[in-house]
């Protein structure tokens, strides 16, 4: 009798001992929510900012497959992008008129887990439509990525001061979910607006 | 695992109750000491609760402990305790490099509680043994914010301090097992600074022990 309490008191302890485990399980914490991911350049005025411009697509890469997305959803974003740049006081002109910001969007298709800095995607032909050769950071934003979902990179591109033939990304942000199938357009407004009100230094006096 | 540990210990205490119908109340033995071996289960209060709202089952206790006088006892505990809770479309931000991210935050606290424990029999030859005590000691914490795949996190060690009333409650009359239902209010130096807008200090917690005791003559 005193051997089976024994043994049954010993049985609960390894159960106790190997059940105190310090992380909960992935399968409780990980989800596919909305993530918006934003960086912006801490040294940069943005009072020295006045204008920018916006192209009416949305690059779109699918591994190594780069096209142009102008749907609706496409629409939407720009759209959004606009009118939020609007409220921080920025002006919106013609690529033609020398706006002093530009903004590049692009929508990545993802399958895996990923690990990537912005760099890698830039030697995609087309995608920098400015005429510049490269993009300079800095700062060193690195984004991660996981699951079959679309991703959103907004890039905020200095078009005033460009150093030794490089424009720097005065802020970018990073938005995982969008662009999937199953996104609404109230997500794809939703996460541009959190993109901005999570970075209130992005704004200027008209 | 939780219910093969509350039915053996319904089973413990009826075997108890039905043993103590044929034995005459007078009947009983001071223990020289104790041991025991509990379910704990966390309530987080003040700050701490703004951390993590939701009471927690995830938790163990070991104590031991030595009568030195009539019904006074000294002894130990140490402990395991772990407090989670997700909160969705949670921002955090990095002022310094100028990054902010919002998405699901799962927060949680993971504990090793080691105290001295001094305390108070009332009636320690019967049956059930209320009791009232103090533990003096510290915690190893560590407190994980997890956005998405991204681990922040801070260990820290704490002193604290856990007033606790409870009750030795024995099987039989002549049995050395038992059981302990004991109930505590902790407060430690201990704090969590993971995000940079808003901090908690003095981490404040009840605990609800239910336990078996393992008693030696």
């Amino acid at each position: 009798m005193m051997k089976t309490k024994l043994l049954t008191i010993l049985g609960m302890g390894i159960i106790a001992v190997t059940s105190c485990t310090k992380y909960p399980p992935s399968s409780g914490r990980v989800t596919q929510d909305l993530v918006v991911y934003t960086q912006y350049d801490v040294t940069a005025n943005f009072n020295e900012y006045k204008t920018f411009s916006l192209p009416n697509t949305v690059v779109y890469i699918n591994g190594k497959d780069t096209s142009t997305l102008n749907n609706a959803n496409a629409t939407v974003l720009l759209n959004r992008i606009a009118a939020d740049m609007k409220s921080r006081g920025f002006e919106q002109i013609a690529n033609t008129a020398k706006p002093d910001l530009g903004i590049n969007v692009t929508a990545i298709k993802t399958t895996t887990t990923t690990v990537y800095s912005p760099g890698w995607y830039y030697g995609y032909p087309g995608y920098y439509p400015w005429g510049y050769p490269s993009y300079g950071y800095p700062y060193y934003p690195t984004y991660v990525t996981s699951y079959s979902a679309g991703s959103v990179i907004i890039d905020l591109v200095d078009l005033k001061k460009v150093v030794n033939n490089t424009v720097m990304i005065r802020w970018n942000a990073f938005i995982r979910g969008l662009m999937t199938n199953t996104h609404t357009q109230a997500d794809i407004t939703n996460s541009v607006d959190q993109a901005f009100t999570q970075t209130p230094a992005l704004k200027t006096t008209p | 695992m939780k219910k093969i540990f509350l039915l053996l210990l319904i089973f413990g205490l009826m075997h108890g109750l039905v043993q103590s119908q044929d034995k005459p109340a007078s009947m009983g033995f001071i223990p020289s000491s104790y041991y025991t071996f509990s379910w704990n289960t966390t309530f987080t209060m003040g700050d701490f609760n703004k951390w993590v709202g939701n009471a927690s089952p995830a938790g163990f206790d070991l104590g031991g402990r030595y009568f030195i006088k009539g019904g006074l006892v000294a002894g130990f505990n140490m402990s395991w305790q772990r407090v989670s809770q997700i909160y969705t479309n949670e921002t955090y931000f990095l002022p310094a490099t100028g990054q902010a991210i919002t998405a699901t935050n799962y927060r949680f606290t993971w504990m090793v509680p080691f105290q001295a424990v001094i305390a108070y029999h009332l009636m320690p030859d019967k049956m059930v043994s209320p009791y009232i005590g103090l533990g003096i000691g510290g915690d190893y914490m560590e407190h994980h914010l997890l956005v998405e795949e991204y681990d922040i996190y801070k260990t820290r060690w704490d002193f604290s301090l856990t007033p606790e009333i409870g009750a030795l409650i024995k099987l039989g009359y002549y049995s050395q097992w038992g059981a302990l239902v004991a109930f505590n209010y902790k407060w430690t130096t201990n704090q969590i600074d993971l995000y940079k807008d808003k901090s908690s200090k003095n981490l404040q917690m009840l605990n609800l022990k239910v336990g078996i005791a393992y008693i030696i003559r």
